[in-house]
């Protein structure tokens, strides 16, 4: 049997004369790894909130599969939420974490620690049952309520910045295991993330808001191939906003071509298509690429080149140098507020 | 402040007295006592009056210190708390103001020393209900209990025994004594009270009270005891074992069927139970019935059938007091006697120690409504200027002969105090 | 070459003190050189000042307290001799008149009867109050206000507010005079004032403050989002406030309750003047005696009633762990 759809329809969320949420509209589909994405304020957490049942929304609906969720309590819409930084309960066992769920709704003691114990062996943390929650790791943690989460099953599981109390290590490791998790169960995962490298490793549908609103919703591939605001080209990182005749536009910071200004004519920004001159500010080497930070006339390009090429034409700080790239490269920026026109580059004719 | 206080001009004695006293004052308080020329470290007359609040006179430590330049500390502290003191912090006070009962405990105690009588110049001029138990006409009053004439004397100045005739050296000086009985709300009560045994009469069943010091509380109950003519003590002030289980049988009863609406401790708190209504009949003081009727409200300070309980107290001196402090003390003690202090005392109800200098003090017509028992002549008025009483009328109990006629009893301690403090504590656990 | 050889000297000497600062830093605890800042005076000296003044002002009292116990007496004085006179006459006839009970044991039965009740009773509006400051009061500022407003019974002498209970509880006052009023009684209540109910009022007037300040402590303390994991998990609200709110605030509730227990068990000036001295305490037993300068007696009852209080706060204490908690 497939599994319904999430769908928020004019979702909106006001506090006072705040907008949180501002009439968004997003279709998520079964099954999928759905990450919330953006700076904070944004409306990401408020979102997922109202998914979860722990804020009303202002106006709009919250549809799942053939119901309007709108309005049922937490316990009744098939949600499961985990909080940030967990909120397991300090006074209980993690076996009785989990098993809460089934006490309040009167399931037997017997019955609901076994079921328990399968869910936390499911996170593999059947061995750590009758500890409290503050004689475990921060990982340790997070896997049990992920399996409080879980034992409600749920047939949407909304997370609040899940990663975020986590060493970086882990959250690698974490980050894994939540994907590989979700893939098993076949079902929504709403993850609220201020980090677009998490996003990016985990969503199949990746949502950046801003102010309230989407900005764009799409796969990772499409959200960094195909930017449509300068706000998302900036956020997901990796592109240059550029400012061009005909409007702003991006650039991925690996597609630039970095040549010293007259050195060859056929590298020339002239030659190769659009570009523009600029000075080397900073150097840094990064591992497998190096990056180039310049001053192109007041406006900051960020540029990646890989090791063989740096090397090739090795750029000082302080040095002149010729910034192009290829028409194809070019994604134009929809409706974009244009940067302030002191910063805005000096564009070599087209 | 020190410049100001020097005496390079001529100063009346008085002046320089108070001067001293406040810059002893300040030194003390500022802990700096050096460099003061000899002249100020002299003689700042000040004694430590360690006693209960009622006697603690703002208007006598005023007088006092007019007449003979003695400051006055008051060391206020409950009844029950001055016997304590006496006994547990001998070195904190300079003179006492007790009870003679509580002599029993006090005088083996030997923290007191026995005041002379030969320095006490109106010492043969005290009245003989204190010191033989008998009315100035020779007509003997009743002695149970703790009479003052029992324990007022010693054969010498640090005796630890009571004499049992007068001598020279005496435990206290008295200066004040009383007939308490019960006081009544005539407005709120129809029955005619004439007996001690009306204080358990069902019919003001939660509306009686009676005071909260085991040794005085039984003595009321045992008043109760001989008007219902359950009993007759040979001592209502020196219980056996048996009468005082018999006695305490009596109150629990009372106690159980709801008979009192609460045991008072202090003053006010007897003049805001009577006052509110809380209660109609409880045993009481006579300054605070004074205190009730000033507020406007009918009080009877209403004289039995059986009689009165009696108290007197007075002054002792510490054993630490000695030299010129002594001679203060002797000061003071004399300045008492010598009339205002006595006359200042009739006039709230009570009866001075030496009565021919309270007489000189006071107004003829004061003086034939207070101890005579005649109508007044004019409108009565307390030493604070309160009207207490309308010109006509006669003060409850009629004349000093009248009221200290009748004692039945003095405020005791029994031989057997521990025991029956045992069953008071059953009593109030019933 | 020498001018190069300076600051290569210098970084080595860099490299060997970080390295030893490392070693240092990684050392077991006990290798670490001692005093490298000089003599260290010992952490406990820290304590010595609370220790002395609990020694002095507590214990050395307390241990005197005993000793009298164990003394004999007459009329005005203790009698240096050892005798256990004052324990035995304090529990005499306890086992004569069973199943009845003895002066002692009644009165302790009234003293832990008016405990619990008031303890009872502060303890539903003091978790009441501290509910609605810590989840319905929005801001600090506010919540301090209103917890303050639970001390103003504290703002005036002991003695005042004792003697404004009459106009307000007694025969002819407010209250029964509304109560006549509104015709809902014929004749005065009687059991307003000098009963176990005003004593019980007039504590938990006072001491629901020392409720209210521990457990509003253990709630504000709650994370919020404990809560609404709660009701995520379908919790109703009494689930949620008998399985999340209540354990969590089991510190507050036990410290809040030593309070009161300890106060009420040890009091006679409350329940003398609000019982119109006839309810019986053992706080009264000890007044009694000592103003009979009765010592020993006085000495012993302390005794007694240190060790019930002691016993009941051990049993609060096994309910939580204190410690931990804190």
């Amino acid at each position: 049997m497939r599994q319904p759809d999430l769908e928020l329809i004019h979702l909106t969320k006001r506090y006072g004369d705040t907008v949180a949420v501002d009439a968004i509209d997003l279709k998520i589909a079964a099954g999928s790894y759905c990450c919330l994405l953006g700076p904070s304020g944004c409306g990401k957490t408020s979102t997922l909130r109202m998914i979860a049942g722990h804020e009303a929304a202002s106006e709009g609906d919250i549809v799942f599969g053939p119901s309007n969720i709108t309005d049922l309590a937490p316990a009744q819409r098939g949600t499961a939420m985990m909080f940030q930084s967990y909120a397991l309960f300090p006074h209980l066992s993690c076996i009785d974490n989990v098993a809460f769920s089934l006490k309040m709704k009167g399931v037997d003691k017997a019955k609901r620690r076994a079921r328990a114990a399968e869910m936390l062996d499911l996170v593999a943390m059947g061995r750590y049952g009758e500890r409290l929650p503050a004689q475990l790791s921060g990982g340790q943690q997070q896997r049990v309520a992920l399996a409080r989460a879980l034992i409600t099953e749920p047939q949407i599981v909304l997370l609040d910045e899940p990663l975020s109390a986590l060493d970086p290590f882990l959250r690698t490791k974490m980050r894994v295991e939540l994907k590989a998790l979700q893939r098993r169960l076949g079902i929504i995962f709403v993850h609220v993330t201020h980090s677009q490298d998490e996003a990016m490793a985990l969503a199949d549908l990746a949502v950046i808001m801003k102010d309230g609103r989407i900005e764009q919703a799409g796969s990772p591939r499409e959200l960094f191939n195909a930017p449509r605001t300068a706000f998302v080209a900036k956020f997901i990182g990796g592109h240059n906003v550029l400012q061009g005749s005909a409007g702003a536009f991006a650039v991925r910071a690996d597609r630039l071509h970095l040549s010293r200004p007259g050195a060859d004519p056929d590298a020339s920004p002239r030659g190769r298509g659009a570009g523009l001159d600029a000075v080397v500010r900073s150097v840094e080497y990064q591992g497998t690429f190096v990056q180039l930070t310049l001053d192109g006339a007041g406006s900051e390009i960020t540029a990646t080149l890989d090791e063989p090429t740096y090397d090739a034409t090795p750029f000082q700080p302080g040095d002149p140098i010729a910034v192009s790239w290829n028409e194809g490269d070019v994604h134009p920026l929809a409706g974009a507020p244009s940067p302030p026109a002191t910063s805005r580059p000096q564009l070599a004719p087209a | 402040m020190t410049q100001d206080t020097r005496p390079t001009v001529k100063l009346s004695r008085r002046t320089l007295l108070q001067g001293s006293a406040a810059v002893a004052g300040v030194a003390a308080g500022s802990g700096a006592v050096t460099g003061f020329p000899a002249v100020w470290s002299a003689e700042p007359k000040v004694l430590r009056y360690l006693g209960t609040a009622v006697n603690q006179s703002a208007d006598i430590a005023k007088k006092v210190k007019e007449d003979t330049g003695i400051t006055l500390e008051y060391v206020a502290v409950t009844t029950d708390d001055v016997t304590k003191r006496v006994i547990t912090q001998p070195n904190s006070y300079d003179i006492v103001d007790t009870e003679y009962f509580a002599l029993k405990k006090l005088v083996p105690a030997g923290n007191l020393k026995a005041m002379n009588g030969r320095k006490i110049k109106e010492y043969g001029n005290i009245t003989p209900v204190i010191t033989k138990c008998e009315l100035g006409d020779g007509t003997k009053i009743g002695d149970q209990g703790t009479a003052p004439k029992k324990v007022m004397f010693v054969d010498g100045e640090h005796s630890t025994k009571f004499s049992s005739g007068m001598t020279e050296w005496a435990t206290l000086i008295p200066t004040v004594y009383n007939a308490d009985t019960l006081g009544i709300r005539p407005d709120l009560i129809k029955t005619k009270v004439d007996s001690w045994a009306q204080l358990l009469n069902p019919e003001f069943k939660g509306k009686a009270a009676i005071l909260n010091i085991p040794s005085i509380g039984i003595m009321d109950a045992a008043m109760v005891v001989e008007a219902t003519g359950q009993y007759k003590y040979p001592d209502k002030g020196n219980m056996t074992k048996p009468e005082i289980d018999m006695t305490m049988k009596v109150l629990t009863e009372a106690k159980k069927n709801g008979q009192f609406r609460a045991f008072w401790k202090d003053f006010n708190e007897s003049v805001n139970l009577m006052a509110s209504g809380e209660t109609v009949i409880q045993s009481m003081w006579s300054p605070a019935v004074t205190a009730v009727k000033s507020k406007g409200i009918p009080c009877v300070f209403q004289p039995l059938k059986e009689g009165y309980r009696s108290w007197a107290s007075g002054f002792a001196v510490s054993k630490g007091v000695s030299g010129m402090k002594e001679d203060v003390a002797y000061e003071f003690v004399n300045w008492f006697l010598s009339g205002w202090a006595g006359a200042y005392l009739n006039r709230q109800g009570y009866y001075s120690a030496v009565l021919p200098t309270a007489k000189a003090a006071m107004e003829p017509y004061e003086w034939a409504y207070w101890m005579e028992g005649k109508p007044a002549e004019k409108d009565i008025h307390a030493p604070d200027g309160t009207l207490l009483d309308h010109a006509g009328n006669v003060r409850d109990g009629g004349s000093f002969d009248a009221r200290m006629g009748k004692v039945a009893c003095w405020n005791a301690i029994m031989d057997e105090n521990d025991y029956m403090v045992r069953k008071w504590n059953e009593f109030i656990a019933a | 070459m020498t001018n190069l050889a300076q600051p290569s000297d210098a970084g080595t000497a860099a490299a060997s003190t970080a390295l030893a600062a490392t070693d240092a830093a990684t050392a077991p605890r006990a290798a670490r050189p001692r005093g490298r800042y000089g003599w260290a005076p010992p952490a406990w000296l820290q304590a010595l000042p609370m220790a002395l003044v609990f020694a002095l002002f507590f214990v050395l009292p307390l241990a005197l307290v005993a000793v009298v116990s164990l003394l004999d007496y007459n009329d005005y004085e203790i009698v240096p001799a050892f005798t256990l006179r004052s324990y035995s006459e304090t529990f005499e006839g306890c086992y004569d008149q069973l199943p009845g009970l003895c002066t002692i044991l009644k009165t302790y039965w009234t003293t832990v009867e008016l405990c619990f009740a008031v303890w009872a009773i502060t303890l539903v509006v003091g978790f009441t109050i501290s509910y609605f400051l810590a989840f319905h009061v929005r801001t600090l500022t506010m919540q301090t206000v209103l917890a303050l407003v639970c001390t103003i019974p504290f703002w005036t002498s002991n003695v005042i507010r004792m003697i404004s209970w009459i106009p307000l509880l007694g025969r002819n006052g407010l209250v029964n005079q509304a109560l006549m009023g509104s015709g809902v009684v014929d004749a005065p209540v009687e059991w307003l004032l000098y009963s176990r109910f005003s004593v019980v009022l007039a504590f938990v007037h006072l001491f629901t403050f020392f409720m209210v300040i521990p457990i509003f402590n253990s709630m504000v303390r709650i994370d919020k989002r404990l809560i609404e994991a709660a009701y995520d998990a379908g919790a109703s609200g009494w689930q949620t406030l008998w399985n999340v709110v209540i354990p969590l605030c089991k510190p507050g509730i036990v410290i809040g309750s030593i309070f009161v227990v300890t106060i009420v068990m040890g009091d006679f000036v409350t329940v003398g003047v609000m019982g119109g001295e006839q309810i019986a305490s053992a706080g009264k037993i000890i007044e009694t005696r000592l103003n009979a300068l009765q010592f020993p007696p006085a000495a012993a009852n302390a005794v007694i009633l240190l060790a019930a209080t002691l016993l009941i706060i051990t049993a609060l204490t096994k309910v939580v762990d204190i410690r931990k908690e804190l």
